[in-house]
């Protein structure tokens, strides 16, 4: 097989370029979407706000059956419940916002479990856990357009409100800007987000595809600009390498893209030659080496 | 000094919510702020130092009284304000350059998709070069010195093209050299006629550095010139004050009968 066919051959398939084009558009924003959060400190929070879809996905399920629209509409409410209650939660009780966060999402989790398993069959507990890439319909397709259309409109209209509020939201509220909007803004984009890749990555998986590209670029770039730009090259890159390779080995399409995704992260923790490990360690053995003792 | 108040406080009392038993953070303050003058907020921890400058800013509701900031003359209708947060709130590893920094004081007179117009990158020039900071314009934030770091923000603040200054806390964590180097900036400010008004912990800092200053604990001790506001009589005033007003029922318990 020449590496044409290689590269070529497996999105002959209909539901190849389905996979293809979801995941594609869903690193655009992902690796968009990444980057604030990672900066913002709020990366631990958005795995938290994925997990907690679930129930949302499973009570839409088992109403509506595999509708985009209500799977859609049920994420949706639940996100929105989990990061009401706990704000509500840290502001009527003695508990802090994190723990009211991480307490809210394991019982949401649990229910959603607790619901897709009295399903007749397994598989679909596996498939919003997971991702199914057989799954991924032309109205799951067109949901990605939309949200990574939206998200990638939003930051090229408010790129510098969102470079503000993402390095000093004080100066941003300071001067007039709308430090609420901004930041309820970011977590409304990352759960449009978050459902629309449920197809492909599941819920679990999904924040991969937003988290590890930024982590990988920040690792590389001392620019906003070319954080972003680099975060989406990655995130483009290793959807399409994941899906070859899940295509090629059969394995789970979101394990997949989040796997060569941590090849990327792996090789820019050792190798950046700045901030990687590499260069602190081999900076290290220089100045120990500078140092003479006297006897 | 000029005739001018830039900033008037008219019996500002600020009230944080009721968790603190309606503890007001500021409690009738009147005083005027002249245009030009070189001011330290003083007082002991929870005097309202920082009280004072958010409310400046408008981020905490006034239960009562009011700020008037600009005054009569036609340049100070309306001053803009520029703040200068503290330094360990800043992210230093942020992908940014000292030139993105220093930009963004340009942001808030621009459409949220406009591009920076050509006065605006003349002002942000102008801004670096008058705290030096031409050199190190395309590093890293992460790679520049404390007082290079300090000079950032400000250089932020004047390209903003403000008119009041308000600093919280400047001076915290800046080595020997840093403190020298914002000494002599300040000072050339007040020369030029800024207003600046810093909220300033220490008081041989504030004596070294400042010519006037406001003397608070939670109610206004003392302001203007510095050596008229920091006499012994003031200072103890203030500190003993904070602490009864932090803690008025407890009384000290008697040495020598703990268990």
């Amino acid at each position: 097989m020449s590496p044409h066919d290689f590269l070529l051959a497996p999105f002959a398939y209909g539901f190849m370029q389905r996979a293809l084009g979801s995941a594609a558009l869903l690193g655009l924003s992902g690796g968009l979407l990444g980057c604030v959060l990672m900066l913002r400190r709020l990366a631990l929070m958005g795995d938290a706000l994925s997990h907690s879809l679930l129930p949302g996905i499973a009570i839409a399920y088992l109403f509506f059956g595999p509708s985009t629209s209500a799977l859609f509409l049920g994420a949706l409410l639940a996100g929105l419940l989990t990061a009401l209650g706990s704000a509500l939660i840290s502001r009527l009780t003695r508990v802090k916002e994190d723990a009211a966060f991480g307490s809210l999402f394991i019982v949401f989790f649990g229910a959603g479990v607790a619901i897709l398993s009295r399903l007749p069959t397994r598989l679909n507990l596996e498939h919003f856990l997971f991702g199914n890439i057989l799954g991924v319909s032309a109205a799951d397709l067109r949901l990605a357009g939309v949200t990574s259309g939206a998200t990638v409109l939003v930051f090229v209209l408010f790129y510098r409100g969102i470079l503000l509020e993402t390095f000093d939201p004080i100066f941003h509220r300071a001067t007039g800007g709308r430090s609420g909007l901004a930041h309820f803004g970011v977590l409304a984009l990352t759960v449009l987000n978050l459902v629309a890749a449920l197809q492909t990555m599941g819920v679990v998986l999904a924040l991969g595809l937003f988290l590890l590209p930024a982590v990988s670029a920040y690792l590389w770039c001392d620019r906003f600009g070319w954080l972003l730009a680099s975060s989406v090259a990655i995130a483009l890159a290793c959807s399409a390498a994941g899906i070859l390779v899940s295509y090629y080995a059969s394995i789970a399409s979101g394990a997949a893209v989040v796997l060569c995704l941590g090849v990327v992260l792996l090789a820019s923790l050792l190798c950046s030659p700045r901030y990687g490990a590499a260069a602190r360690i081999l900076e290290y053995i220089r100045e120990r080496r500078g140092i003479r003792h006297s006897p | 000094m000029s005739a001018h108040h830039i900033l008037s406080f008219r019996d500002v009392t600020v009230t944080y919510g009721r968790a603190r038993r309606g503890q007001p953070a500021l409690e009738n303050l009147s005083v005027d702020i002249a245009c030009g003058s070189l001011t330290a907020i003083l007082g002991p921890n929870g005097a309202g130092k920082s009280t004072l400058l958010r409310a400046i800013l408008g981020w905490v509701p006034l239960a009562r009284g009011e700020i008037r900031i600009g005054d009569q003359h036609p340049e100070h209708a309306l001053p803009r304000l520029a703040y200068l947060p503290q330094r360990h709130l800043i992210d230093w590893d942020f992908p940014i350059t000292v030139r993105s920094v220093v930009e963004q004081g340009r942001y808030p007179s621009l459409r949220p998709w406009q591009r920076l117009r050509p006065d605006d990158h003349q002002r942000v020039e102008r801004a670096l070069a008058e705290l030096d900071l031409g050199a190190v314009a395309d590093r890293q934030i992460r790679q520049l010195s404390g007082g290079q770091q300090q000079r950032v923000f400000l250089a932020r603040a004047l390209a903003q093209g403000a008119d009041i200054f308000l600093l919280d806390e400047p001076f915290a964590g800046l080595d020997l050299f840093a403190v020298e180097e914002l000494t002599h900036i300040l000072r050339s400010w007040e020369a030029q006629g800024r207003t600046v008004l810093a909220a300033v912990h220490g008081l041989d800092l504030a004596r070294r550095v400042f010519s006037h200053g406001l003397l608070l604990a939670t109610q206004l001790i003392a302001a203007g010139p510095l050596e008229t506001v920091l006499t012994e009589h003031n200072v103890d005033l203030a500190f003993r004050r904070a602490q009864c007003v932090h803690d008025p029922a407890a009384p000290i318990p008697p040495a020598g009968h703990s268990p």
